[in-house]
């Protein structure tokens, strides 16, 4: 537990080294799934292809839109896009920085799917079994005798061991070889270039540009904290403005119970501790009084002002013993208005 | 879990270290994807030595590639290449230090995979086995040329059934891995011999070159890293006064606008002395409220923060305070440029 709040903690000091934790979990979490994911050919002329087309190019669109989603950033950039001018300009090449970095992070899972697909092979095997050259390959004397479609039956077939009946044909064996051959190639060129644009992308971008690419990350940063830190505000305002909100209404059924039902005024405590926790229960002191308070406050919360007294009313009974009127009595808690900066 | 933290922070401590440890782990990716690729020969005239040659090399530039890509200190070596002078001397010996440190970690993954596949034989095999001069081995005596090239290209496919339990592929075969695993002891054994030279001649060049061009590539990475930081604490010192500067302009617009109406229905304003003494008590904790009290004024400041995000110039807010009502909407003209506030902030 100690070890994963640990790591946790270090991939967090850093929101870039977060995400590229995120990012290389979810290379890994590809190339499990893709391990995982039983593999299973049709078989047949006009299925082998769509399968296959479908096993390769899905997933790493859902692990692309995963990515995104996964991506706090994405929120902040369509915020920031979309956002009405007012007092703030738009500064364009932020908003690129943005998309590129997300983007760079999001592609990384798919890369990895495709990657590892064309590397085992099966997926082209599947979809190009039926584009071997027999003449070639196998038994070149039988190809003219057959019709294309009942070639491409027996084709289609090479991926399932158990059902291929063309051995007369083409050798299993050895059109497997060779397609995954020329699977494997199209893997590793793949990985190739990728890497090179990468790498690419990485070198060659503090030859050209980087003044503007230090401002980029610095106000998009920013943005982010920003936003982060509005957050917080809010939310520390909410609690303070609730908590306000619920102690008026507190005293306001306390002093309605004391005209309502003349209780007589609590004693004061002779402990200050005691006086303390007298204070906290803000006179309501009986299960009958408690529940009312309860569905009071369920039924008719009280208005969301903090500056200005209420008609006493207002929060009272609901259906219950009427009050003995509006009386205007100065409150005690009223929030102040004083900021710090 | 106190071993773990001394490692990380052991790692931590240096960017070498965390080059070193970087470059430890992708050759153990190298070696874990080597294992679980694969390898796949075609068995075909042409294709064999595309193959074989293709799996020996491309990967390593990939990986290659990877190792420059992962190393942080290859951006700063571009980046110091490529800066304006400015009021900063350059000095050539530091980008050749840093070339040649980033070089030798990138360099240490490929070579793992060269080596492992040397060792293992099998693209050796499949590269060079139409090569082979069938003169060496007696089985080939009573075939044809053709045949024995069409046989000689089955040889890395075991299961093939021109070459299956054939006494004269295992000739072969064993003959190629042989070969390979020479060549790949031998490369080992010279890798070692020449880092071990390197390692122990280089007392008697010039230490003192060495020793500052170490210190200042050092220092290089690690300003950048304190530079990105100081940028990271400004920003989020910035945004703070920030947002609690725009809180207080809205407070004091509503102000502005609510004693009007506040008037109207007789109530008490929000200023009133009275009141003010009263919650001295409370202040600490109602600190947080910044003058926002109602729904109406709570919609209205986050409307108004989507709508018009305050300018990025916190001027105002950092000089004292001019009185309550004077200096509250005036900021609302101002709108420098982001770049000019940022160049004030410096000075670290």
């Amino acid at each position: 537990m100690d070890k994963f709040r640990m790591i946790f903690q270090f991939l967090q000091s850093n929101q870039e080294s977060f995400m590229n934790g995120i990012c290389g979990i979810m290379a890994l979490a590809s190339a499990q799934i893709y391990s995982a994911f039983d593999f299973s050919c049709p078989c047949l002329p006009g299925y082998n292809l769509a399968y296959s087309g479908g096993i390769l190019l899905v997933p790493p669109l859902v692990l692309f839109l995963l990515g995104l989603v996964m991506n706090n950033n994405v929120s902040m950039l369509a915020e920031e896009w979309k956002r009405p001018i007012g007092q703030r300009r738009k500064d364009p090449a932020v908003l690129r920085y943005m998309f590129c970095s997300m983007a760079q992070r999001a592609l990384i899972a798919p890369v990895v799917w495709v990657a590892v697909t064309l590397l085992d092979g099966k997926c082209f095997l599947c979809a190009f079994c039926t584009a071997v050259p027999v003449a070639t390959l196998g038994n070149s004397s039988q190809v003219p005798s057959l019709a294309q479609q009942e070639t491409a039956r027996l084709l289609a077939r090479i991926p399932c061991q158990e059902i291929y009946d063309g051995e007369w044909l083409i050798a299993r064996e050895v059109a497997v070889r060779y397609l995954r051959c020329i699977s494997q190639a199209l893997g590793w060129t793949f990985v190739l270039l990728t890497t090179l644009l990468a790498f690419i992308v990485r070198a060659v971008r503090p030859c050209f540009t980087q003044a503007a690419f230090l401002k980029s990350k610095y106000w998009s940063h920013y943005i982010d904290i920003e936003r982060k830190l509005f957050d917080e505000t809010c939310t520390e305002h909410a609690k303070a403005f609730a908590k306000v909100c619920i102690q008026q209404f507190f005293e306001a059924m306390n002093h309605d119970l004391t005209l309502g039902h003349s209780h007589p005024k609590p004693t004061k405590a002779s402990a200050e501790g005691a006086e303390e926790e007298r204070g906290k229960l803000h006179g309501i002191t009986d299960q009958g009084t408690m529940n009312q308070l309860l569905k009071s406050w369920h039924n008719c919360k009280p208005p969301l002002r903090l500056d200005q007294e209420e008609p006493l009313l207002e929060n009272g009974w609901a259906g219950g013993v009427p009050g003995p009127g509006p009386a205007p009595i100065l409150r005690k808690e009223v929030a102040t208005y004083f900021s710090k900066v | 879990m106190d071993k773990f933290r001394t490692i990380f922070q052991y790692f931590q401590s240096s960017s070498e270290s965390i080059m070193n440890g970087i470059c430890l782990i992708l050759a153990v990716a190298t070696v874990k994807i080597y294992s679980s690729f694969d390898f796949n020969c075609p068995c075909l005239p042409r294709y064999n030595a595309l193959y074989g040659l293709g799996l020996m090399f491309t990967p390593p530039v990939a990986l290659f590639l990877c190792g420059l890509i992962a190393n942080r200190q290859s951006v700063v070596l571009i980046e110091e290449w490529r800066r304006p002078t400015g009021r900063r001397k350059k000095d050539p010996g530091i980008v050749k230090y840093l070339c040649s440190s980033v070089l030798q970690r990138a360099l240490a993954a490929p070579v793992v995979w060269i080596l492992l596949a040397l060792l293992d034989g099998k693209c050796f095999i499949c590269a060079f086995s139409s090569s082979v001069d069938p003169k060496k081995f007696s089985d080939f005596a009573n075939m044809t040329a053709s045949d024995v090239q069409l046989f000689l290209t089955k040889v890395p496919c075991k299961d093939d059934e021109l070459v299956k339990d054939n006494p004269a592929r295992k000739a072969v075969s064993r003959y190629l891995r042989c070969l390979s695993q020479a060549i790949g002891w031998s490369i080992m054994l010279m890798l070692i011999v020449m880092a071990f030279l390197a390692r122990s001649l280089q007392p008697c060049f010039d230490q003192t070159r060495l020793v500052q061009r170490r210190y200042w590539s050092n220092y290089i990475d690690l300003e950048q890293k304190l530079f990105d930081e100081t940028c990271c604490e400004h920003a989020r010192d910035f945004a703070h006064k920030c947002v609690l500067h725009f809180f207080d302009s809205m407070r004091s617009e509503m102000k502005a606008r609510g004693l009007a109406a506040t008037r109207q229905d007789g109530v008490i304003p929000w200023d009133s002395a009275a009141e003010a003494e009263g919650q001295e008590r409370e202040e600490g904790k109602k600190d947080l409220l910044r003058g926002i009290a109602n729904q109406k004024q709570v919609n209205q400041l986050l409307t108004t923060w989507y709508r018009s995000k305050p300018p990025l110039d916190i001027t105002q807010a950092l000089q004292p305070p001019p009185g309550e009502g004077g200096g509250s909407l005036s900021h609302r003209g101002t709108s420098c440029p982001p770049a000019t506030r940022f160049s004030q902030h410096t000075d670290v």
